[in-house]
């Protein structure tokens, strides 16, 4: 993600809109993100300082680009490289020896006299001869710890120099949501799966089903007391995820900052904003995760794990389980996980499940919680520490189908 | 299931009373009488998870209502214990320390500001010795924060946890810095009896302030030598931390308490190449900004730093200044001083305050002298803080990183070469050198860039009290 150094943002009709480039207005861009992919590409070895300053070299012929502009981009591609970790023990070696030996001289004067007779240059010369080199040299790797004197190792990248200025694009408009106090999601499509990202990005909802659509309300525990843009940062996580689902419309309600007063920021599927969710590197590792890549894609016992999850009403109140699974002779059953959540919600979460006692609901539950959850005899519940266990959970729901429990 | 609770039930449940995300959790009762019991304001009703909900840091308040009447709670909030101290070694506190402790502990809340160098740790540390219950230290950076782990331990003989500098183990009582206990807090606000937050004045700030919020400690102790912000903030700390309950002067313990100290500025002149630059740069500036006044004449520089988003122009002006102020910042003529300023104090540590982390470097590979800035790692600071104090570095330069806090008992000399024109940042850098020891007087050199801004700048930094009184003096 970019931070909020970054950010670039107009007013446009009271509207806030984060800045972004397209195919039509700014064409020119797809040669420069050509050209900034083919420096990283190609940059292997090169320093973090020198990679900036092509990057910064590409656009060196266009006065109208904004510095923060071009410093996003280093930062978007810095995201995807890896860079050689300096071996920082060494420098501080090599540092600390230098700093001690000259110690001796101290202090180094331009001009000898009869007081002070340790010449700059020449005892610099002679404490860099020490160490195998010569002054420029050890001035170069006096700081080569430094972040700018890393050397880059790999570069995952983009695909290409579309893919960069898609990034670039959602990126700006992550930034904005950092302001965010509130979000509000109306859905008629994948509303299971934007439930999932936004709890994946630990933001807590408030669900109300209407004739032809949810509407989400997401926010943190500490939203209800005052306005808080503490879990901005979770909404703007929250967003890949959001842009890859359909039919929703979102609209996020911005604190006021020194530069404007508080605003709403809306966008809906039709943005045109295109992100490739990556569960696994836009989320925490979570357990959930996890589990249904061990789960993988084939049946296990009869099993199988389905890619979307079941909705279950009861009047106001919605219950998306984690997973569902549905055997082959067509019985279905839910697991929900009890992980992160906090002891209120789980209390909560206790009498939602008294609400659907009559669903063949399975409980994993962090055993961190085990004292915490309150007991709930309507559904069976396995302890797990790290993962869940798959064995545990196939050993369940096969009590399931056996006791003839699902319909 | 969104609806308020019901009204009217005869009978109270018992409620359980919670902590949960940084906030106090109540369920089982009906908005009837949570009003009747709490009145209105602390607690809110959240239809997520259907429970009452409050700030944490209204725990006492709560505590003492629920206390007072026999109402059935079942309270499962405080994960803290009584400590016991192994070997309390704390020297004997002057009578304004004194002063300081006994004022606290009537409120047991509250504010305490003295100047830097009159032993605030000490005040701090006997309070903690006094009170020996969990307590969490919240400094501002991480040196700061190990400053605190090892006073800790050589006064109370405790080894605290810390949070923070990629750690997290938390221990009764514990350190960590105001990041980490801002993003912490919603799980360990309930495990502490006491806070204590060093330099308070960084507390204030929309999601900082959530280390105090997000916290149900009774006890809390602020401490700082400049409680006034120039946002007005501070006045936030009056619910986060507590009221004012002392305050010391530096013009009253200047000279008992602390040392006595002299204060000269040396200009210095940009050489040629500089000057010339200099104006080209500052040309670009004040034409631009000329311009745009005539079109608009509330035209101001935070304008000026909007527009650089959108506006390449706008760019080029904020680049032409930036170049401008490291120009006075990094001016060649003041390493010459600096070489002049060491062989006059030759065999007397000194410290030399940078305005940036470029100038330190430029400072460190001129004379090598060790460069202490926010990347150094914990081993490299102490082996560089300790090295100065025993002599075995003559001097060491440093940017914003020893601004604030660290202990450096034998140093008397400093010299500033650049920073800012804030009258705080003068004063914690002065603090650094005035802790008394013996009769030595202390010495603050600025040098400054002469016909620049710089010159502004440290006028704008005479407006302190103690900078009252500098003489100029060309070296």
């Amino acid at each position: 993600m970019l931070t909020r150094e970054l950010a670039i943002a107009t007013f446009e009709n009271g509207q806030l809109v984060p800045d972004r480039l397209s195919r039509k207005a700014n064409a020119a861009y797809l040669g420069f993100a050509d050209d900034m992919l083919e420096i990283y590409r190609k940059g292997v070895g090169r320093t973090r300082r020198s990679l900036h300053q092509a990057i910064h070299g590409v656009f060196s012929e266009q006065i109208d680009t904004p510095g923060r502009r071009i410093h996003a981009f280093c930062k978007l591609l810095d995201d995807v490289s890896e860079y050689a970790k300096e071996d920082r023990r060494k420098t501080v070696q090599l540092r600390q020896a230098v700093f001690r030996e000259a110690a001796k001289y101290h202090p180094l004067v331009v001009q000898r006299d009869a007081l002070f007779e340790s010449q700059e240059t020449e005892v610099k010369r002679r404490i860099a001869a020490e160490h195998g080199m010569d002054w420029p040299e050890l001035h170069d790797r006096l700081f080569a710890d430094l972040i700018e004197n890393q050397e880059l190792q790999s570069f995952k990248g983009f695909d290409d120099g579309i893919a960069l200025l898609s990034r670039y694009n959602v990126a700006q408009t992550q930034v904005v949501l950092f302001d965010a106090v509130k979000m509000t999601v109306r859905a008629t499509d994948d509303f299971k799966q934007i439930l999932r990202y936004a709890k994946l990005a630990r933001l807590m909802h408030r669900i109300t089903k209407r004739s032809d659509h949810f509407r989400f309300e997401f926010d943190g525990p500490a939203s209800v007391l005052r306005s808080t843009h503490r879990y901005g940062i979770a909404m703007a996580r929250f967003l890949p995820g959001l842009l890859s689902c359909r039919g929703w419309s979102m609209e996020a309600t911005l604190r006021a900052t020194p530069y404007r007063p508080p605003i709403r920021f809306r966008l809906d599927d039709a943005c045109g904003l295109v992100s490739n969710v990556n569960a696994s590197s836009d989320f925490d590792s979570s357990v959930e995760e996890s589990f249904s890549i061990e789960w993988g894609e084939q049946a296990r016992e009869g099993w199988r794990l389905e890619r979307e999850t079941e909705i279950l009403h009861r009047g106001q109140t919605a219950f998306f389980p984690d997973f569902v699974f549905v055997h082959e002779d067509g019985k279905r059953a839910m697991l929900e996980i009890v992980g992160f959540w906090t002891p209120e919600y789980l209390s909560y979460k206790a009498q939602l499940l008294k609400l659907f006692s009559d669903q063949p609901v399975l409980l994993a539950i962090a055993q961190s919680l085990k004292e915490k959850m309150p007991v709930t005899t309507e559904h069976p519940a396995i302890y797990y520490k790290n993962k869940i266990k798959l064995e545990a959970v196939l050993a369940m729901l096969e009590s399931f189908r056996t006791r003839d429990y699902l319909k | 299931m969104n609806h308020t609770p019901g009204v009217g039930t005869k009978v109270l449940n018992q409620a359980n009373l919670d902590f949960g995300d940084g906030t106090l959790v109540l369920d089982q009762w009906s908005a009837q009488a949570v009003c009747r019991i709490f009145g209105n304001g602390i607690w809110k009703w959240d239809g997520r998870t259907h429970s009452w909900r409050a700030n944490a840091f209204h725990y006492p308040t709560i505590k003492k209502v629920l206390e007072t009447n026999s109402y059935g709670t079942l309270d499962r909030v405080p994960q803290w214990q009584p400590i016991v101290w192994s070997s309390i070694r704390l020297p004997e506190l002057r009578p304004e320390q004194t002063a300081a402790v006994n004022a606290w502990s009537d409120t047991r809340r509250g504010v305490v500001v003295m100047p830097t160098g009159t032993g605030k740790t000490e005040v701090a540390l006997k309070i903690m010795a006094d009170q020996a219950c969990s307590t969490l230290i919240v400094a501002p950076i991480r040196d700061l924060m190990y400053q605190w782990h090892k006073r800790i331990l050589n006064g109370l003989g405790y080894d605290a946890g810390i949070i923070g500098d990629n750690t997290f183990n938390v221990k009764p009582v514990s350190v960590t810095t105001f990041d980490s206990a801002c993003i912490h807090m919603p799980k360990l606000g309930n495990r502490f009896q006491l806070l204590v937050f060093d330099e308070c004045h960084h507390l204030p700030g929309p999601i900082r302030s959530d280390a105090a919020r997000m916290s149900i400690a009774p006890m809390r102790l602020g401490l700082t030598a400049t409680l006034e912000r120039g946002d007005g903030r501070h006045t936030l700390l009056d619910e986060l931390i507590g009221p004012l309950v002392y305050r010391l002067e530096i013009s009253q313990v200047r000279g008992s308490s602390l040392a006595e100290f002299d204060i000269f500025r040396v200009p210095v002149f940009l050489n040629v190449r500089e000057r010339v630059r200099y104006d080209q740069l500052a040309e670009v500036v004040s034409s631009y900004v000329y311009e745009r006044r005539q079109d608009d004449p509330s035209f101001t520089w935070r304008a000026l730093c909007a527009e650089t988003q959108h506006s390449g122009q706008a760019g080029v002006v904020m680049r032409a200044y930036r170049e401008k102020k490291s120009i006075e910042d990094r001016a060649e003529e003041k390493l010459r001083v600096v070489e002049d300023l060491f062989r006059l104090h030759h065999g007397t540590p000194m410290i030399i305050f940078a305005g940036s982390n470029a100038m330190a470097r430029d400072v460190s590979r001129r004379f090598l002298i060790p460069c202490l800035l926010n990347h150094c790692g914990k081993a490299e600071r102490i082996d560089y803080l300790d090295g100065l104090r025993d002599g075995v570095y003559p001097a060491i330069v440093a940017n914003q990183v020893l601004d604030e806090g660290v202990d450096l008992p034998e140093v008397k000399i400093a010299v500033v070469i650049g920073g800012l024109a804030s009258t705080r940042q003068a004063k914690q850098r002065l603090g650094r050198i005035l802790r008394r020891r013996g009769n030595e007087r202390a010495i603050l050199y600025e040098v400054v860039a002469k016909d620049t801004n710089e010159n502004g700048r440290s006028r704008q930094r005479r407006k302190s009290d103690a900078y009252a009184g500098t003489r100029n003096r060309n070296v």
